[in-house]
């Protein structure tokens, strides 16, 4: 593999809660080419989403870092964007003024910055909707728009955090299609958290499983199935096999941890 | 308001007016409740003497004065509140005291100290309506959607950007939604501030009227307060359903 687009070394996250420090990330190194599409699965509490900001430059590692073209991360901003669960769209903005955010907090042409977010938006299949307001689509679009937004951020790395979670079964598969179109199309690299063991296999290059609390990477799996997909591929035997496969890598865990969860619960509960 | 709007208003008016003129002839009573067509008549004739135009002029500096007073001090104060918690925690006691005490109850005072003239009115005014305001403008600027600020932060926005891209919008709808409950007590501050000692405006009307047994000429005050007072919350709420659309999004239309 040539130098990375995106790496970590020993990467480390604590929080403090309650007096107590609670390991959240254990010494992660993880090396993203250039243009991979990399998905993370792992049960709930495994530091997915915290995994995300820490290389988004949202918060800051306990130890190590996270390099972007072997430079550390230290800011959000820039060569990163991050798509969020919820569109956090501005709801007093067109579709428009949502998607040229990124260059205008970056006090780019403002121009060029909305010539360069009309085309995104375009594909992203929303061309005629930039004088929509959010509040005028449905989710679905929303999401398309959050896409168009980091895209024209002019970002290289797009770090998704279950973007697709809060949407219906099919405008979700659809989207999952849209998305490898897109990136295909921008070339862009990928990190892309999910529960969806389907989703992520469906996406990516390459899966990373990771361990619960606190989260290592258990094993990295290799999607090798040929591009381009459709949505047809999921009904192959081979899709199957790696999506069995990983589940059985994190089922034990997913169990552990649904165990953990009742139990504080319920401890706090008597408290 | 559609044509729906207007049917139903006119409706809703045309039977109050009926039940009005029937309660005025059951009681037969001039001095509680004189006919539609009595107030009219005492509208005209204040008109023409020039009385209520002098009222309304200087009931509506009083109005304007005080609540342009609020809407200033109320909004930068809830801005520098909503920027400096050490404040907010030591300003926030008095602000939630004074807002649930009847300030109008402060009126004699304000006369003995600032006198009779526009000065005192315009003190209480201010003082009964600043409280929603601040209060609003404070909860809007500190209630701002955490993934909203978190998607910013993530695209690089300096604290600055932050507060004038985000905060502030925010907070818009807020800010209006306090003026819409403070545009009402403003009103009902002109009206007892006027009470407790004027030379004109729509309280003193009320207060003359009454004093001479003149229940027509306090009906005139009243029904051209009540006029301005849905005026104005009607278009207050207009601008909130303008600046601020997608909150009337998911709302009952029963």
């Amino acid at each position: 593999m040539s130098a990375p687009k995106l790496s970590t070394r020993d990467l480390c996250k604590s929080f403090e809660k309650d007096g107590a420090s609670i390991e959240v990330l254990r010494g992660l190194n993880i090396d993203i080419a250039r243009g991979e599409f990399v998905s993370i699965v792992g049960a709930s509490g495994c530091g997915k989403t915290t995994f995300l900001r820490l290389v988004n430059g949202l918060i800051r590692p306990s130890s190590g870092s996270a390099f972007i073209d072997g430079r550390a991360v230290t800011t959000p901003g820039g060569e990163i964007a991050f798509v969020f669960q919820q569109d956090g769209l501005l709801p007093w903005r067109t579709v428009l003024d949502n998607t040229i955010i990124g260059p205008e907090l970056q006090g780019k042409n403002m121009g060029k910055a909305r010539d360069l977010a009309s085309s995104y938006l375009a594909l992203v299949g929303l061309r005629g909707f930039e004088k929509h307001y959010p509040h005028e689509l449905s989710g679905g679009m929303r999401q398309r728009v959050n896409m168009a937004r980091a895209l024209t951020a002019g970002a290289d790395v797009l770090l998704m955090d279950e973007p697709f979670a809060a949407l219906d079964a099919q405008t979700r598969e659809i989207m999952q299609t849209e998305l490898t179109r897109i990136w295909s199309e921008t070339g862009k690299t990928v990190l892309f958290v999910t529960h969806q063991i389907d989703e992520a296999v469906f996406l990516s290059d390459r899966v990373l499983v990771f361990t619960v609390r606190p989260g290592r990477l258990k094993e990295e799996v290799a999607i090798d199935l040929p591009r381009p997909r459709d949505l047809a591929l999921k009904r192959r035997p081979e899709f199957g096999a790696h999506v069995d496969r990983i589940w059985r890598l994190i089922e034990e865990e997913v169990r552990d941890s649904i165990r953990r969860e009742t139990e504080e619960a319920l401890a706090a509960a008597q408290r | 308001m559609g044509s729906l709007g207007i049917r139903r208003w006119s409706l809703s008016f045309g039977v109050a007016a009926i039940l009005w003129e029937a309660v005025a002839l059951w009681l037969d009573n001039k001095l509680f409740l004189v006919r539609l067509g009595a107030i009219g008549q005492r509208f005209v004739e204040l008109i023409q003497s020039g009385e209520l135009m002098a009222d309304m002029r200087v009931s509506f500096i009083e109005f304007a004065g005080g609540f342009g007073l609020a809407i200033l001090v109320g909004i930068s104060a809830g801005v520098v509140m909503a920027a400096f918690k050490g404040l907010r925690d030591l300003v926030d006691p008095w602000v939630s005291m004074l807002y649930a005490t009847p300030t109008i109850a402060l009126g004699p005072l304000f006369m003995l100290a600032f006198g009779i003239g526009y000065a005192s009115k315009i003190a209480l005014v201010f003082l009964t309506c600043v409280f929603p305001i601040l209060i609003n403008t404070l909860a809007g600027l500190k209630t701002t959607d955490r993934t909203l600020l978190e998607v910013v932060r993530s695209y690089g926005a300096t604290p600055r950007q932050i507060y004038f891209k985000v905060r502030i919008p925010a907070a818009l709808p807020f800010i209006i939604a306090g003026l819409r409950v403070s545009v009402a007590r403003a009103l009902v501050g002109v009206v007892v501030a006027e009470l407790f000692g004027a030379r004109a405006g729509l309280g003193f009307l009320i207060f003359r009227s009454a004093q001479s047994f003149d229940t027509a000429g306090l009906f005139v005050a009243v029904f051209i307060l009540a006029v301005c007072g849905v005026a104005c919350v009607e278009f207050l709420k207009w601008i909130e359903i303008r600046l601020a659309p997608w909150r009337f999004n998911n709302m009952d239309e029963e």
